[in-house]
């Protein structure tokens, strides 16, 4: 029923979409369907008790249990969010010309129907029904990266759709492998997550470990892990900004989240000894090469993909340490790096507005007298890059403290390692902002430059986010500890 | 006549060494009709191998399987990409990113050669139905890997799609002979397919440009151009 309610919206509102004329009553829709699923969600949060058993839920190809409907609510507070912020944005791309007016449907469509798509991939328990799903979400996101009419897009869009879905074909391979894993041992094949985990004691470990590996490379791509991160920083710079943030924000998490589902079966194996050092050392890997390519970065947009990059390197050390406690704060980084994440990428947009280079996508931005043109932007990105980096009392300080607090008591090397990176990431991030946002015209000088009027709706999602990090980091309620520990729990660290 | 069998396993390992000289010739190829229409005999093969499969085991599921391969893989798919070449007037790719076809060829020789260590030493334990499924099963992930070197060794989209769509081939040979997939799933791997080509060649082509527009956007087959390296 509740998955019904879910499809039933975006069905409803795909076809509002078909008969509407403006961007205005596009925006609407798309607005509307993010507050729906927000307020199912929270429905299902208060209301039902979870997991959930009922017609469709529980047959065996969809459930919901605590960590899907984490993510879930997640992903719909950023739909949300990015909806009303697109209000504003898309305006002013099509006044731009950045984005044709034909095109305005398609994108709608494409949205409305990409947050459906997470919602049912969040809620699959067939892994191979996940996969499908996952696919899915690259494909139409894909396309919203290369809406706009450039061809850097294109370019952008189409290397995000090679890396991706190449990697997922390894992934299914590694389906496939612990398909017959499950076959040999319990008779009857299946890809079911909650029947897999009841049965993951008896997995031989030799299979165990090349159905992950496999799935890893798949999954891993989708997260932008190093080596296959390639596509990440070029889709998430090249997007319209309330998309970036959708990219940044929800779809790095539904690789993370495939990871985490599988890695919880391998943990009940003895295989567990071999992966996790791959974990560590691909996640350690992954924040190397995003510190280093941070350091000479010139794009806003770009600088803050690759920080994505690194704290996805992060999540995989936490979850290589597989302790309860680290996997407790993996799944709150989850959390804390979508919202702050989000805000900045919505924060950068309102200066791409402001200072968009005409040249090109890739060429270095050209900010300077920022606050004296966009306060709110400048202050969002300063205070977003503070808590990106892990600065009381916003979220990310109290994640980040504590995985590596539990990385410190598996190898103290390893955690001073990751500081350094981590530092040089930091350094960077402090580096660009100093740089930039210094760059003032001395007064008396005339600055040849049109002040972009940002909208209200642009300005309250970023205050709102900021809001909720701020928040949430100072005082996190009690039963949402509660709620993270039950995930805990159901994936059985 | 001998026993069905030993007739079965003669067919396979023919049918075997069809796919490998059909991944071989992807590989190495420069002519892009050619190259469609090779793609088009390997899914052919994968028909011929799945029909085999199940007139020994007599499992349905095969038959399905075989069908709408043929249906999409041998027909659709190739004829829609032939339409779109004829369209975009793209006769050949003879840019090699980073392999030329020899080191190509020479590397998934030992590619072929690692997986079948590999496995060996994965599956021994548990597929002891006999060394066909076996060479089945390394043959798929060969032509997994094989795809992926065409992916991205070679410069237009158009061969890109083609060499995804041979990796496609693989993971669904080796899902035949690894284990029995449930039928929806191939068929939902196939409409993920289809999407994904329409898609791509959307993009590469712009849908609803005049012909001159088409010459425009030709440069734009040249994707990852000196980028590729930068991260």
């Amino acid at each position: 029923m509740i998955l019904f309610a879910y499809a039933l919206c975006a069905v409803s509102a795909l076809i509002l979409i078909a008969f509407s004329r403006t961007h205005q009553q596009l925006n609407t829709i798309a607005i509307g369907q993010g507050v729906l699923y927000l307020a199912i969600t929270a429905y299902v949060l208060f209301c039902v008790h979870i997991p959930v058993e009922t017609f469709i839920v529980g047959s065996g190809y969809f459930f919901i249990d605590h960590l899907g409907l984490f993510e879930v609510m997640v992903a719909t507070i950023i739909f949300s969010l990015s909806a009303i912020y697109a209000r504003g944005y898309i305006e002013n791309l099509l006044v731009s010309g950045d984005l044709e007016t034909g095109s305005l449907k398609l994108f709608y469509a494409a949205w409305c129907l990409l947050e459906l798509v997470i919602v049912l991939a969040f809620f699959s328990d067939n892994l191979a029904l996940f996969w499908i799903f996952a696919e899915m979400t690259t494909i139409i996101s894909a396309m919203l990266v290369a809406i706009l009419s450039a061809k850097e897009n294109i370019d952008a869009a189409l290397k995000y759709i090679f890396v991706a879905s190449v990697a997922m074909l390894f992934a299914f391979v590694g389906l496939i492998f612990l398909f017959e894993i499950s076959r040999s041992t319990s008779g009857n094949g299946t890809l079911n997550w909650t029947i897999l985990m009841q049965h993951a004691s008896v997995f031989p470990p030799g299979m165990v470990i090349a159905a992950f590996a496999f799935i890893f490379i798949g999954f891993a791509a989708k997260s932008g892990i190093f080596p296959f991160h390639t596509w990440l920083p070029e889709a998430h710079a090249k997007a319209p900004s309330a998309v970036s943030a959708i990219l940044s924000g929800v779809l790095l998490n539904v690789g993370i989240y495939g990871i985490i589902r599988v890695f919880a079966i391998v943990d009940q194996t003895t295989a567990v000894a071999a992966v996790t050092p791959m974990l560590l050392l691909f996640g350690i890997l992954s924040i190397a090469i995003a510190a280093i390519s941070m350091l000479p970065e010139k794009n806003l947009k770009k600088l803050i993909a690759f920080s994505s990059i690194e704290n996805m390197g992060i999540l995989l050390v936490g979850l290589a340490v597989a302790t309860p406690l680290a996997v407790f704060w993996v799944i709150f980084h989850v959390m804390a790096h979508a919202f702050t994440k989000a805000s900045l990428f919505l924060s950068a947009g309102i200066l791409h507005r402001q200072y968009r280079s005409q040249l090109s996508a890739d060429a270095p931005d050209d900010i300077h007298d920022v606050f004296r043109f966009q306060p709110l932007a400048a202050w969002g990105i300063i205070l977003g890059g503070l808590a990106i980096i892990g600065m009381p009392p916003f979220m990310v300080f109290f994640s980040k403290f504590f995985i590596l607090l539990s990385l410190g008591s598996v190898s103290l090397w390893t955690l001073a390692l990751v500081l350094v990176l981590i530092f040089i990431a930091t350094a960077a991030l402090g580096y660009f902002v100093i740089r930039m946002f210094g760059r003032v015209t001395p007064p008396g000088e005339s600055v040849d430059l049109v002040p972009y009027l940002t909208p209200l709706s642009m300005k309250a999602p970023i205050v709102i986010l900021l809001s909720i990090i701020l928040i949430l980091g100072i005082m996190f309620p009690a039963g949402g500890s509660a709620f993270i520990s039950q995930i805990v729990t159901e994936l059985k660290f | 006549m001998t026993d069905p069998a030993a007739f079965f396993n003669g067919i396979i390992k023919i049918l075997f060494v069809c796919v490998i000289i059909t991944a071989a010739y992807i590989i190495t190829t420069k002519n892009l009709i050619t190259l469609v229409r090779v793609y088009a005999l390997q899914s052919l093969t994968l028909v011929a191998i799945a029909l085999a499969l199940y007139w020994y085991e007599g499992t349905t599921i095969l038959l399905a399987i075989a069908i709408i391969t043929l249906v999409f893989k041998v027909i659709l798919i190739p004829y829609f990409i032939a339409t779109i070449q004829e369209k975009i007037r793209i006769k050949r790719d003879i840019e090699f990113h980073f392999l030329s076809p020899t080191s190509s060829l020479l590397i998934s020789l030992a590619l072929m050669i690692v997986i079948y260590i590999t496995l060996s030493r994965i599956l021994l334990d548990t597929l002891i139905k006999g060394s066909l499924f076996f060479f089945g099963a390394v043959i798929g992930i060969s032509l997994v890997l094989m795809g992926m070197i065409v992916t991205f060794s070679r410069k237009k989209a158009i061969t890109k799609v083609l060499g995804y769509l041979s990796m496609e081939n693989g993971v669904l040979l080796f899902g035949l002979f690894a284990t029995e997939l449930p039928f929806i799933i191939e068929f939902l791997i196939i409409i993920d397919l289809v999407i994904l080509i329409l898609l791509t060649t959307i993009l590469t082509v712009g849908i609803d440009s005049t012909l001159e527009e088409y010459h425009n956007r030709l440069h734009r087959f040249y994707l990852w151009e000196e980028r590729e390296e930068s991260p």
